[in-house]
């Protein structure tokens, strides 16, 4: 209750600056730059695979896209990215946003949070702004160490898309940014479903394996055909829809349908998170 | 307590919100709408009259044929032999773009899982292209038989095609009537419906939705003899008929990729292929396209209309198709031979090493396989 009085009275820039303290502090733990560093590692190993050993990979065979990379370095970009898809990315979402309230609660810092002038659907919001951020930020991670790599490690050129139609490097490196922010949209469903969780426990761990096992746990129930009624619910559904992206024309029916679902999964994660930590009591 | 409550409401309201939306889209999905009513008759005209040859669209195919899913999700397809492929085709869903402009440039894409085959046609040229293995096969048209190529290459994946197959099929032996209007892709559409009156047939009904502006169909859905949900629906989501981006048909084998030329089939071969092309199942005929294999070999048919059964010799089909683990998964042992069943189609491969196939039950063929 006073809480919310003091959230009307506090001025409008205290969401912003409570939501550039948030950001500051989740950039600057160690744990945040090992996770992007273990993520930056994935395309380099692959990479790495590909051009110390003395053998091509065939067409078709190894994850999507590798038989390419030998003949230009941007597809380490794509391989990277399908290969982190259904594990690392959402395992690193899930440490970020299952710690968002658990964590707070656990230091026993999340009263104090709320004693300060910010409210608790702002300090909700400004969680999951954070977790977003740091979406977004994983993503590009992967892209851009995917495509770093492959420039000092093999030759780039125009890029072969799945059509079989040729694009420049400008364009596919734009096509590639185009992945990193589908991508990133398919994992702020995940973040919302583990703020929600979060909300739930004051054991941040708990509320990341449970985050991380809901999304192993999507992918399984999506790849049993007798459930397929259940399919286009999951919110794992469309997370390799990017290869969409990759058509020419490019076809953006995936990314809207991905739009679309991740945007109900936000809603009713958020209003559940909502409606778990306005009416909780808060004591650590 | 009451404030409580308050905070749970905006978490009950989504759900209800998205269910609300849910129910909205399915209920305009199927909502009938009025168009002036046409005898079989007029819609067989407006469906032949039709000459739309610029479109670009969205075409989605389901099949439920009854035969054993194959995973699509595994980690391995590449490998993928001729005849897994077919079955791929017979039980999947899949969706494909279709892209034509005049009678010279057409493009088909089907969209697999982070992989695409795609069949181009410019002019004589035509490409076959598969992003998974990353091989393109090439095959020059001959000048003169541009029209009957047409008829073979071109909108393999259309309604079109499908449609024209079962008119052909029109005869006393089906009753046609028209149906209640739908609404495909977006688009007003008359539905018509041909209804075998035989017994041995395996087909229940066969629907076809006729644009009632241009008379082009925009869906076929066939429904087999006890079974609820179409055994096979090929429809249009997506429909525009303006003509799609000319560079679209302008295709190069993109660097690294193999490329195979293949020579275009003499007549004999041609004349084998279409004998085997007879029976309603097009996705398998889609699938032998897809191979790009012609085999000569007899063909002999039994029967007429729905009740045809076409009797083929065993060195028409790829060589030890009927050993691949899938279609020893599929096979079934029955009097006098070995079963492939589907909700459609039903092949019969006899002991003696003869091949019967039709879409009529299996006393049919075995009959048929006796001796007529």
């Amino acid at each position: 209750m006073s809480s919310k009085q003091q959230a009307v009275r506090a001025r409008p820039s205290a969401g912003w600056a409570l939501l550039g303290s948030e950001l500051s502090v989740l950039f600057r733990r160690w744990r945040t730059w090992a996770m992007l560093a273990a993520l930056a590692a994935i395309p380099v190993l692959i990479a790495l695979a590909v051009r110390l050993s003395s053998r091509d990979p065939g067409p078709g065979q190894g994850p999507p896209f590798l038989d390419r990379v030998t003949q230009n370095g941007l597809f380490i970009a794509l391989t990277a990215t399908v290969v982190s898809i259904p594990l690392f990315l959402p395992l690193t979402i899930s440490v970020v946003a299952g710690d968002a309230i658990a964590g707070e609660a656990n230091l026993g810092t999340l009263r104090y949070l709320l004693a300060a002038p910010a409210g608790r659907i702002r300090l909700l919001a400004v969680k999951y702004a954070a977790a977003v951020a740091f979406c977004i930020t994983a993503a590009l991670t992967v892209v851009t160490a995917g495509m770093l790599i492959g420039v000092a490690l093999f030759p780039v050129g125009p890029v072969t898309l799945l059509s079989g139609d040729t694009i420049s490097v400008g364009e596919s490196v734009l096509r590639l940014l185009l992945i990193a922010g589908y991508v990133s949209l398919s994992l702020a469903g995940l973040a919302a479903i583990g703020l929600f969780i979060s909300t739930l426990t004051e054991v941040p761990v708990g509320a990341m394996a449970a985050t991380a096992v809901l999304a192993v746990v999507a992918q399984i129930l999506g790849a049993l055909p007798q459930l397929d009624w259940l399919h286009p619910w999951l919110f794992t559904h469309h997370w390799v829809g990017f290869a969409d992206l990759l058509r020419q024309p490019i076809s953006w029916d995936a990314f809207a349908a991905n739009a679309l679902l991740q945007g109900g999964y936000i809603a009713l994660f958020c209003t559940l998170a909502y409606g778990r930590f306005a009416s909780k009591d808060v004591l650590s | 307590m009451a404030r409580t409550w308050k905070r749970w409401l905006p978490a009950a309201v989504v759900p209800a919100v998205i269910a609300g939306g849910a129910l909205i889209g399915t209920v305009q999905a199927g909502a009938a709408t009025e168009l002036p009513d046409k005898t079989p008759q007029q819609l067989l005209e407006l469906l032949a009259g039709s000459d739309v040859r610029t479109l670009s669209g969205t075409l989605e195919q389901t099949s439920a044929l009854g035969l054993p899913q194959l995973p699509t999700d595994g980690p391995d397809q590449s490998g993928m032999s001729g005849a897994a492929a077919a079955l791929d085709l017979l039980t999947g869903s899949h969706t494909a773009r279709v892209y034509l402009d005049g009678k010279e440039q057409a493009r088909v894409q089907v969209l697999d899982r982070l992989a695409e085959r795609d069949i181009i046609r410019n002019g004589r040229d035509v490409w076959f292209y598969s992003s998974k293995q990353n091989e393109a096969v090439h095959m020059t048209l001959p000048e003169r038989s541009g029209a009957k190529e047409h008829d073979k290459y071109d909108g393999e994946y259309t309604p079109e095609r499908l449609a024209s197959h079962f008119l052909e099929a029109v005869e006393p032996g089906t009753e046609v009537t028209v149906a209640e209007d739908v609404r495909v892709a977006g688009r007003d559409a008359y539905q018509l419906v041909l209804d075998p009156d035989s017994a041995e047939t395996l087909v229940d009904s066969v629907s076809l939705a006729v644009d009632a502006e241009t008379g082009l169909p925009l869906s076929v859905e066939v429904q087999a003899r006890g079974q609820e949900e179409p055994a096979f629906e090929l429809a249009f989501t997506e429909l525009s008929l303006e003509a799609p981006d000319a560079g679209l048909f302008d295709f190069t084998p993109p660097a690294g990729a193999t490329v195979t030329e293949h020579a275009v089939p003499d007549r004999s071969g041609r004349h084998a292929d279409r004998g085997e092309r007879q029976g309603p199942d097009a996705a398998q005929r889609d699938a032998r396209h897809h191979d790009a294999k012609h085999r000569d070999g007899k063909v002999e048919k039994t029967g007429e209309g729905w009740d045809t059964v076409v009797e083929l010799s065993a060195t028409s089909l790829p060589e030890g198709w009927a050993e691949s683990p899938a279609m020893a998964q599929a096979l079934r042992k029955v009097d006098g031979g070995q079963l492939l069943s589907t909700a459609l189609v039903n092949v019969l491969l006899t002991d003696d090493g003869r091949v019967f196939a039709g879409s009529v039950t299996v006393e049919r063929l075995q009959a048929a396989a006796e001796g007529r």
